[in-house]
């Protein structure tokens, strides 16, 4: 937090082209913005407008045709494929609209599965995990697989998974896209919650105009090319104020650990 | 990844699909299993042979007889010829190359006496600069001749028989550290002079060998020259006539032993002798059928290994491709969670080694549980196998599979490595999956 106004995620021209036989398709068109860290910001369009792929190529997934994308000071399309790795589980989560469980393992073993990668030890990553679990409202649903738990649960684990390593950036691909309103709604408090309590920066996908509102900022995106960039910043800010973020979070503890199970499926 | 995570993570997904992963560790354990089997037989093959060739000779030794057999290119007897084995015939065999040692060998019969007691034997008298080179046994007591004393009579370590007094038909044990015995040659094949005394050599100097379960066993072996000497001596005795006959003997030898200085040129050096108008016989000429038979044997057995441990990698390769398939997505998602490509590798290779290992320690335990039931109720099948063509007979007691300290670790490397390199390609596959990809595959 030594720099509010610090650029954590440069987009700097950013292109990308599918081959498709002979026919080319520009999905991300020379697109070009800068995230400030711990800022929510959404990419908000249309499906097939390109802001899936533009999210993949932020966070290395997908190869860039054009362009550079820095992150915390680094080219990550210059990274190896070891160094990219490293990188994504030291500073990058991930909250993916199906979920992405492992459906082998129980709640507690996905979340703990970022830390196996980074080595840290199972005591240590048990403690951390378990807490996480609690931190979403799951804390009695550790054991269970994620054929057991409903839609809503599942994607808590899932921002417990993408949370556990306190990583400086969460990617959110549609994270409420196969959730009903409500739960929509519970999920979006969690991930903004937390993530303001530790200064985060939440870059998020979605289609949805009610869900764009909980953003700090929101890049609409047509066509592969940014339309428009609205801060919601300003607008908020006098709000926000009232509130500390510590007061909020523990609110949203109990808040989720009062929250219903729903129907699975 | 840490290895133990590793570890669970690999052992958890074989363990999640527990048909499958018991399938393929069951081909794993029928390949492995046939290799021991192969090898143990061929260890107890080896060992039968062993017993044989200790019990009639060395592989490498070539007898010239005087009666020499003659035999077909199938081994079958076609008839006799006699030989005349003189000191000529013995320079020229020496002359062969391959060669490594050569004795004439006279044989002599005789009797031993105890007082009243006696007991017949029979004498070998070969070149004591040669025993070494024939592979004689260790002496319980004694010592084998040298150059100042050859007058030394080597027991076999069945000798002597029991002496028997025919008037009074008893019998009687001697002990021949103490007691006082003599020995003298048949009286009934040449008549006494009978104004000269009885030959009667009193015996002495006396070794015995160790227990050889061979020829060894049977006779009275010693220095061809002392017994020249004292055959001699006994001539010395004898009428004119019967002189002039009896010292005749020593001019042809009973035999010519030689020893080849490899196995391999057995064969070559018999082809020589022939070439000089002499039948020879060895021992390596009767075994040849057997030996040719239980290689035959193991390796038609050893080509079933090979070919089922080959079925077992294609079976672990199809496992790791079909399981790289399911878990397409799992991949992919751990990739994003940032997963280092060689944690993926690792945890497929390890998958497969597991296969591998869970297969060949299976097998290495089935192996000697198949040992064991081979050695007690194989006697029919492996009975005529390995004895086949021989004309030793059956070997009483007879171990057909050996399992030697190697082999287990042998077998379970093999099929540790077999599983390691049939996931190799299947692993290498996962990694180049691509994340976006693999995220998408539903299932």
């Amino acid at each position: 937090m030594k720099n509010k106004n610090e650029n954590i995620i440069e987009v700097k021209n950013a292109k990308k082209i599918y081959r498709m036989g002979k026919e080319k398709i520009v999905a991300v068109d020379d697109v070009s913005f800068t995230v400030k860290k711990g800022e929510f910001c959404c990419l908000y369009g249309a499906s097939g407008s390109g802001k899936s792929t533009l999210l993949n190529l932020m966070a290395g997934i997908e190869k860039l045709t054009g362009g550079q994308i820095i992150i915390k000071g680094r080219n990550i399309h210059r990274m190896s494929e070891k160094g990219l790795a490293k990188f994504r589980q030291n500073s990058l989560g991930f909250v993916f609209q199906s979920y992405n469980l492992l459906n082998s393992m129980t709640a507690l073993e996905n979340v703990e599965l970022p830390l196996i990668f980074k080595h840290m030890n199972r005591k240590r990553r048990r403690r951390l995990a378990r807490q996480m679990l609690i931190n979403v409202g799951l804390g009695d649903r550790q054991k269970h697989k994620p054929k057991e738990m409903s839609g809503g649960q599942q994607q808590r684990v899932g921002i417990a998974r993408a949370f556990v390593s306190n990583p400086e950036i969460v990617f959110a691909d549609e994270p409420t896209g196969n959730l009903d309103s409500k739960t929509s709604k519970e999920v979006m408090d969690i991930i903004k919650n937390m993530a303001k309590a530790n200064n985060q920066t939440i870059v998020m996908v979605t289609h949805d105009k009610d869900l764009a509102e909980y953003a700090d900022r929101i890049i609409h995106i047509f066509d592969g090319r940014i339309e428009e960039i609205v801060d919601l910043k300003k607008e908020k800010a006098i709000e926000q104020e009232e509130l500390e973020p510590d007061q909020e979070l523990s609110d949203a503890y109990i808040e989720g650990g009062v929250i219903p199970a729903e129907n699975p499926g | 990844m840490k290895i133990s995570d590793l570890l669970r993570m690999g052992l958890r997904s074989l363990f999640r699909r527990k048909v499958r992963t018991i399938l393929t560790v069951l081909g794993v354990v029928i390949g492995c299993l046939f290799i021991i089997i192969t090898i143990s037989i061929g260890h107890g093959m080896d060992k039968s042979f062993e017993t044989q060739v200790k019990e009639y000779g060395s592989l490498t030794a070539i007898t010239v007889s005087k009666y020499g057999m003659i035999y077909d290119e199938n081994g079958n007897w076609a008839g006799s010829q006699d030989q005349k084995l003189d000191k000529d015939l013995l320079e020229k065999i020496k002359a062969i190359d391959h060669v490594r040692a050569v004795t004439p060998v006279l044989s002599g019969e005789g009797e031993l006496w105890s007082g009243k007691y006696r007991s017949g034997i029979g004498i070998m008298a070969m070149d004591m600069a040669s025993f070494d080179d024939f592979e004689f046994p260790e002496l319980v007591y004694g010592e084998y001749p040298t150059e100042e004393d050859n007058s030394t009579m080597i027991f076999g370590h069945y000798l002597p028989w029991e002496f028997y007094d025919q008037y009074y038909r008893s019998f009687k044990q001697v002990d021949l550290e103490k007691d006082q015995l003599v020995f003298k040659f048949y009286n009934w094949q040449y008549k006494r002079n009978e104004r000269k005394r009885e030959f009667v050599l009193p015996v002495k100097n006396i070794a015995k060998m160790e227990e050889t379960k061979s020829n060894f066993d049977y006779n009275i072996y010693m220095d061809i020259d002392y017994f020249e000497k004292i055959y001699l001596q006994y001539c010395n005795t004898l009428t004119l006539d019967d002189r002039k006959k009896a010292i005749k003997v020593l001019d042809e030898y009973q035999e010519i032993r030689l020893n080849v200085d490899n196995i391999d040129n057995v064969e070559e050096v018999q082809d020589k002798i022939k070439e000089l108008g002499f039948q020879s016989e060895s021992l390596l000429q009767f075994l040849k059928p057997t030996i040719e038979a239980s290689k035959t044997l193991q390796l038609i057995f050893f080509f079933l290994g090979a070919v089922s441990m080959f079925v077992s990698a294609i079976s672990i390769a199809n496992t790791m491709v079909m399981s790289i398939y399911e878990r397409t997505k799992e991949i992919g998602v751990m990739k994003v969670l940032g997963c280092v490509v060689k944690d993926i590798r690792l945890l497929f290779l390890f998958e497969a080694g597991m296969i591998g290992f869970l297969g060949g320690v299976t097998g290495v335990g089935l192996g000697y549980l198949a040992s064991y039931l081979i050695n007690k109720y194989g006697q029919p099948l492996f009975g005529a196998l390995m004895t086949g063509g021989s004309p030793m007979g059956d070997v009483a007691g007879a171990t057909y599979s050996i399992i030697p300290l190697y082999l287990p670790v042998l077998g379970l490397s093999i099929s540790v490595v077999v599983g390691l390199l049939s996931g190799y390609f299947p692993a290498r596959r996962a990694t180049k999956i691509s994340a976006i990809e693999a995220m998408r595959t539903e299932n």
